[in-house]
C-alpha cells in the first residue's frame, strides 16, 4: 500500500526518533569521558583528552558504590514482593468474585495518582518512630505500594486475557490441580508476570523523592539521590564528570533491560493501560 | 473477556446448593488474596495523609518544638493568599499544559511511526524505551549540562554566545520542559500505540479507496477511534506533569521562578522544616491533584474501567 | 547547582584523591544479606543496624572535602588507641542540605549523631532547640583559646559554646595581574573599593565574578556588603522570632547599590544569577577574567588544573590576591565568614565521653595545621598560618588569616535559614536589586517568614 514517497518519509521519521532517543544518551557518554577540569574551561561536545578517570573515580567512591548495592537490592527486592502482591490480587481480580473488587481497583488507581512529596513530612516522622529511617525496608515499603498499582493493572489485564478453562480441561483429562496450575496456567501467565517485574522495576529504579528524603548516610541511600549529592574535590567544585560517569553506569543495565525484553514491555505498557 | 468466571458457574445447575458455600470460599480467598497489597497501600498512604491534615492545623517548627500552637485553617489562609503559591501553581499549571501538548502531539507522531513503519521498526520500539527507562534525575542531568554555559555544547553549536539558559525564568523552563518531554513521551506514545491498533485497519482503507486524504483519514478515521486511548493517556500524562519534582529540583533548584507546588511543598516541610505550614501546602496539592482527576473524569468522561480492563 | 570541575583527579604532592569516600567498604555482600533479612522482616523493621560489640563508635557526618576529614578520623582512631574508633558519613555538597540532612534526625533525636562538621550559621539554631551538647568551662576554653573571634562568636549561644572551632573560611579578592595592570588599578593598595573595581573592570573590558545564584553563597555576598558598610542583616537574635531586622538601613541601601551597580554592567558575568563559586572561577580563567571574590580553596584549585593543563599554564602566576574590596574608602571592609565547627549531638551515646574527646583530638593545633595542608582548607587558629610549611604552601596565609580575623559573621540566629533564604529571594536576581525598594521589602518579608505569615 505504501508508496515509494511515504515509504521515505517513514524512514526519515524512524531515523528522526532514533537521534531524538540516543542523543541525550552519547551527550552523557562523552561528558563521562572529558578530563574533570574541561568543564568550564574546555567547551565542546567531545571530549578533548579521553580519559577513564571519571570511571576510576565514581568505582572509588563508596557514595557510588555503596549507592550502586542499595539501588540494586532495594528495587530487586521491592519487585519481587511487588510482583508477588500484585499476582494475588490480579488473580483475585480476574478470577473470584467478591465484594470490594472495584473499590481495589479504584483505590489502586488513587494511590497511582497521589502526589508524593505530601507524603514525606508524616512518613519521615513515622518512619522514625518504626525505626525504618534510612534501612532498605525503609524503602522498599513505599517503592512496593507506589509500584502497585501500575503492577496490579498490568496483572489483571493480562489474567483476563488467560483462558481459564484450559485449566479445568487439564483436570478433565486427569492431571492434579497442581498439575494442571503448573503446566497450564504458570507459563500462560509468567509473560504478564514478566513484564510487570520490568516495570515494577523500572519504577523503584528511577524513585528520587523517596530517595533523598528517607535516607541520610549510603546505608540505603539509593542511585538517583547520591548522584544528586554527589561532591566534588572541595565543598565549593561539582563533579559533572563523574556525576555522568556514574550516570552512565546506571543507565547500561536500563539499556539491556530495554534491548533484551522491548517486546515485552511494549506489550506490558499498552496492554495494562489501555483495552478496547 | 470478564465474562468467564459467571459462565463458568452458571454452566453448573447441578451444583446449585453448593454455589452459597462456595460463593462465601471465594469471597474469602479474595479479600484474602487482595489483602496484603491493599494494606501496604494504606500503610504508606492512608496515615501518613490523616497526620500531615492534622499537622496542618498546627504552627510548629521542628527546630522550636516548644513553640508549637494549633491555629486551625490559619495555614491555609496564608498559603491561599500568598503570591508565591499561586506563581507556584502558574508555573507548574504551565509546565503541565505545554508538555502535554507536546507529548501528546509528538507522541502521536512516534507512535503512528511504531505502528506503521517497515523499516528498523524493531529498532525505533526499542529506541523509544530507552528514555522511558532512563532515571528522570539522569535525563535532568544530561540536558542541564548541555544548555549549561560552562559544560555545554548547545551555546556554541546554535551560535548563541553567552546566554544563560538557567538565568533566565522562561529559558529554564523550556529546558525542564524538555527533559521533561524527552523522558516522558515514550510512555504516552506506547499508550497511542495500544489505541491504534485497536482501529480496524479496514476502516482507514476503506476510507482510503473512497478518497480520502491522509489529513481527512487521520482525523475522521484514526483519532476518533483513539479518543479513549488519548484520553486516558492525557489523564496520566497530567497528574504525572502536575507532580513534576526531579528535574525541577537538579537543574534550578526553584530558581527564577522554576518552583513548582511539589517543590514548594518540599521546601517548606523539608528545607525550611516548618511541619505546619509544609503540611497545609502539601494536603493543598493532594486536593489540587483530586480536582483534577474528577475534572477529567467527570468532566471528559474518561472511561477508567478501560483502564481497569474490568468492563 | 553549577558545574566546574574534577570528580577526581590526581593530587598533586601525591595525595591520592579518594574523595568523600576513599574510606573502605568491603562489606558489600553484607550488606545484601542485610538488606534481604530486612526485607524478611518487613512488618518489623527492626533489621540491620546492631553494633559489632567491643570498641565504641562514634559517627562523624562530614562536609565534602578531598579525603582529609576521614584521614584524621583515622588518625585520631589511632589515637584513642582502642578506647572507641570514628567512622564518618559525607553530607551533600551544600550547606543548606547539610542542614537538611542533620535537623531531621536531631529533630527525631537520633542517637548515631555523635559529631557533625557544622556550618557556622548553622550552630545557633541546633543549640537553641537543645540538639547539641553545651560544651563546660574548661572545655569551652580550650576549645576556644587562640581561635578567632569570628569562630568563636559563631560557636557560642546564649554565652555557651555549643561548638568547637575546626576550620575557618573567608573571601579574598583574587585578581589577574595583568588584567588589573591594564585596567590601571592595584587592587592591593589600601582603600579599594567595590567602585573603583567594578568601574576599572568596566573601562578595561574584564569581569567581575561573584556568587550571585539564589543559594547561600549570595547570602554570603550580601552580608559582607551590609557588614563593610558598617550594618548588619539582623539583631537581638535571642529574641527569635521578633528579632530586630535591620537589613532597611543605609547599609542595606548601599549593599543593594553595589550589588546593582554590578549585575547591571557589563563586569558582570553572563549568567552572574546562576553563578555559584565554581563559575566565578572559571570566568576569571576565560579571556575577560579580571576580578573575583571567592573563597581560599581557589589557590589550590588553580594550581591543580593548570597542571592538569585544561587551563593555561601561566594564569596560577599571573593570579593575585588582595583584601575583600571596601565598600566606602574609610571604613576597612568586613570579609565573609565561613568554615566548619564541630558539634556533638544532644542524644549520642558518647557525647560526655568518648564524643568530646575524638573532638579535642581532631582540632589540636597540629591536626588543625596537618588538616589545612592536606585539604587547603584554612585553620580555625591564627598560629597555625605562622607555619613555615604553611606559608610555603599557601603564599597568601597571611592574608587569609587577617581576613579571618576581620570577618563578619552572617546572623546568628535560630531562625538562620528562613533569614537567608528570605533575604535572597527578594535580593535575587542581582539585577533586579533596587536601593530604594529592595531592602525595605526584603526587610517586611524577613519578619513575615518568621512569623509563619508567608511562604518561601
Amino acid at each position: 500500500m505504501e508508496t515509494g514517497r511515504s515509504r521515505a518519509l517513514w524512514i526519515v521519521a524512524s531515523l528522526l526518533i532514533l537521534l531524538w532517543t540516543i542523543f541525550p544518551i552519547v551527550w552523557i557518554v562523552m561528558l563521562s569521558f572529558k578530563q574533570p577540569g574541561e568543564i568550564g574551561n574546555v567547551r565542546g561536545f567531545f571530549p578533548r583528552d579521553w580519559t577513564l578517570e571519571n570511571y576510576r573515580t565514581v568505582f572509588s567512591t563508596g557514595l557510588f558504590t555503596s549507592a550502586l548495592i542499595n539501588s540494586i537490592g532495594i528495587s530487586l527486592i521491592a519487585t519481587f514482593v511487588g510482583v508477588v502482591l500484585a499476582t494475588l490480587v490480579a488473580y483475585a481480580i480476574a478470577r473470584l468474585d467478591f465484594p470490594g473488587k472495584r473499590l481495589i481497583l479504584s483505590f489502586a488507581l488513587a494511590i497511582a495518582m497521589f502526589p508524593v512529596v505530601s507524603l514525606v513530612g508524616p512518613l519521615f516522622d513515622l518512619w522514625r518512630d518504626l525505626g525504618l529511617y534510612d534501612t532498605w525496608p525503609g524503602l522498599i515499603i513505599p517503592y512496593i505500594s507506589f509500584a502497585l498499582p501500575l503492577a496490579i493493572w498490568t496483572l489483571s489485564a493480562f489474567f483476563r486475557e488467560i483462558p481459564w478453562e484450559l485449566e479445568q480441561a487439564a483436570q478433565v483429562d486427569g492431571a492434579t490441580t497442581w498439575q494442571a496450575f503448573r503446566k497450564v496456567i504458570v507459563p500462560l501467565a509468567a509473560p504478564g508476570v514478566f513484564t510487570a517485574a520490568i516495570l515494577t522495576f523500572f519504577f523503584c529504579w528511577n524513585d528520587f523523592v523517596f530517595g533523598i528524603s528517607l535516607t541520610s548516610t549510603d546505608r540505603a541511600r539509593p542511585v538517583p539521590a547520591a548522584l544528586a549529592f554527589f561532591t566534588g574535590q572541595s565543598q565549593f567544585e561539582q563533579p559533572t564528570t563523574a556525576v555522568c560517569a556514574a550516570a552512565v553506569v546506571v543507565t547500561i543495565p536500563v539499556v539491556v533491560i530495554v534491548l533484551l525484553f522491548q517486546r515485552r514491555i511494549v506489550a506490558g505498557l499498552t496492554s495494562g493501560a489501555v483495552k478496547g | 473477556m470478564t465474562a468467564h468466571v459467571e459462565t463458568a458457574s452458571a454452566a453448573e445447575p447441578a451444583r446449585r446448593a453448593e454455589i452459597s458455600d462456595r460463593a462465601r470460599a471465594e469471597r474469602r480467598l479474595g479479600l484474602l488474596l487482595s489483602a496484603p497489597a491493599v494494606v501496604v497501600m494504606l500503610l504508606v498512604t492512608g496515615y501518613p495523609l490523616l497526620n500531615a491534615l492534622y499537622l496542618s492545623l498546627f504552627n510548629y517548627r521542628l527546630t522550636v518544638p516548644q513553640d508549637r500552637e494549633f491555629v486551625g485553617l490559619r495555614n491555609y489562609a496564608t498559603a491561599l493568599s500568598d503570591a508565591l503559591f499561586w506563581q507556584d501553581v502558574f508555573t507548574t499549571f504551565l509546565i503541565t499544559l505545554i508538555t502535554v501538548a507536546v507529548e501528546l502531539v509528538l507522541g502521536f507522531g512516534l507512535a503512528m511511526v511504531m505502528h506503521r513503519a517497515v523499516f528498523a521498526r524493531r529498532t525505533v520500539r526499542t529506541a523509544i524505551l530507552v528514555p522511558y527507562g532512563i532515571v528522570t534525575v539522569i535525563s535532568a542531568f544530561a540536558w542541564r549540562y548541555a544548555f549549561d554555559l560552562q559544560s555545554g555544547f548547545v551555546n556554541s553549536w546554535f551560535g548563541l554566545g553567552d546566554f544563560a539558559w538557567f538565568s533566565d525564568r522562561w529559558a529554564a523552563l523550556f529546558v525542564i520542559c524538555l527533559s521533561e518531554i524527552w523522558k516522558t513521551t515514550p510512555f504516552i506514545s506506547l499508550l497511542l500505540l495500544a489505541g491504534l491498533a485497536q482501529v480496524p485497519r479496514d476502516l482507514d482503507e476503506a476510507a482510503m479507496v473512497d478518497g480520502a486524504t491522509a489529513w481527512q483519514r487521520l482525523r475522521l478515521v484514526t483519532i476518533p477511534n483513539i479518543k479513549a486511548a488519548i484520553l486516558v493517556a492525557v489523564l496520566f500524562r497530567t497528574l504525572d506533569a502536575w507532580r513534576i519534582f526531579d528535574n525541577p529540583f537538579v537543574m534550578t533548584r526553584g530558581q527564577q521562578q522554576t518552583a513548582t507546588l511539589s517543590f514548594l511543598t518540599y521546601d517548606q516541610t523539608i528545607t525550611r522544616t516548618s511541619i505546619g505550614m509544609g503540611n497545609a501546602v502539601g494536603v493543598l496539592l493532594f486536593l489540587s491533584v483530586v480536582l483534577i482527576a474528577a475534572v477529567f473524569i467527570r468532566g471528559f468522561r474518561v472511561d477508567l474501567s478501560q483502564v481497569r480492563g474490568d468492563r | 547547582m553549577s558545574e566546574g570541575a574534577r570528580g577526581g583527579r590526581g593530587d598533586h604532592g601525591g595525595r591520592a584523591r579518594n574523595g568523600p569516600a576513599g574510606r573502605t567498604r568491603p562489606r558489600a555482600p553484607g550488606r545484601a544479606l542485610r538488606g534481604l533479612a530486612a526485607a524478611a522482616l518487613l512488618a518489623g523493621g527492626l533489621a540491620a543496624c546492631g553494633g559489632d560489640g567491643g570498641t565504641p563508635t562514634l559517627h562523624w557526618y562530614i562536609n565534602p572535602d578531598n579525603g582529609g576529614q576521614a584521614r584524621l578520623a583515622e588518625a585520631c582512631t589511632k589515637a584513642a588507641g582502642g578506647r572507641y574508633r570514628i567512622v564518618t558519613s559525607v553530607l551533600p555538597n551544600d550547606a543548606t542540605q547539610q542542614r537538611e540532612q542533620l535537623i531531621r534526625r536531631l529533630a527525631a533525636e537520633d542517637d548515631q549523631l555523635d559529631i557533625m562538621s557544622l556550618d557556622p550559621v548553622f550552630v545557633a539554631e541546633a543549640a537553641n532547640a537543645g540538639f547539641l551538647r553545651p560544651f563546660d568551662t574548661a572545655e569551652a576554653q580550650r576549645f576556644t583559646r587562640g581561635v578567632f573571634p569570628a569562630a568563636v562568636q559563631s560557636s557560642t549561644w546564649k554565652g555557651r559554646l555549643y561548638a568547637a572551632p575546626f576550620w575557618a573560611n573567608t573571601q579574598i579578592l583574587w585578581y589577574r595581574k595583568s588584567a588589573a595592570r591594564k585596567a590601571g588599578v592595584d587592587p592591593a593598595s589600601p582603600g579599594f573599593t567595590w567602585d573603583q573595581m567594578i568601574d576599572a573592570a568596566v573601562r578595561a573590558n574584564f569581569t567581575v565574578g561573584a556568587q550571585g545564584s539564589k543559594y547561600e553563597g549570595y547570602m554570603v555576598w550580601i552580608n559582607a556588603l551590609v557588614a563593610s558598610a558598617g550594618g548588619r542583616i539582623i539583631s537581638r537574635a535571642e529574641r527569635g522570632n521578633d528579632a530586630s531586622i535591620d537589613i532597611d538601613s543605609p547599609a542595606g541601601r548601599e549593599a543593594a547599590r553595589i550589588i546593582r551597580k554590578l549585575a547591571r554592567s557589563k563586569a558582570a558575568g553572563p549568567s552572574l544569577s546562576t553563578d555559584i563559586e565554581e563559575q566565578a572561577r572559571s570566568m576569571l580563567n576565560g579571556p575577560r577574567g579580571g576580578f573575583m571574590v571567592n573563597w581560599g580553596y581557589t589557590w589550590r584549585a588553580e594550581n591543580d588544573d593548570a597542571e592538569h593543563g585544561v587551563i593555561d599554564k601561566g594564569i596560577p602566576a599571573d593570579l593575585g590576591w588582595a583584601p575583600y574590596p571596601r565598600v566606602a574608602a574609610n571604613r576597612p571592609s568586613r570579609p565573609p565568614f565561613g568554615g566548619i565547627e564541630l558539634g556533638i549531638g544532644a542524644y549520642g551515646k558518647y557525647k560526655d565521653t568518648h564524643a568530646v574527646d575524638a573532638v579535642r583530638c581532631i582540632t589540636t593545633p597540629e591536626n588543625m595545621k596537618k588538616y589545612m595542608l592536606d585539604s587547603g582548607n584554612p585553620a580555625a587558629r591564627p598560629e597555625v598560618f605562622d607555619d613555615p610549611e604553611v606559608q610555603r604552601e599557601f603564599p597568601m596565609a597571611t592574608l587569609i588569616r587577617d581576613s579571618i580575623n576581620a570577618a563578619a559573621p552572617r546572623p546568628i540566629t535560630p531562625y538562620y535559614t528562613d533569614v537567608s533564604a528570605a533575604v535572597q529571594s527578594r535580593w535575587h536576581p542581582p539585577a533586579s536589586v533596587n536601593p530604594q525598594t529592595t531592602p525595605r521589602r526584603s526587610a517586611e518579608f524577613v519578619r513575615a517568614v518568621l512569623r509563619d505569615e508567608a511562604l518561601l
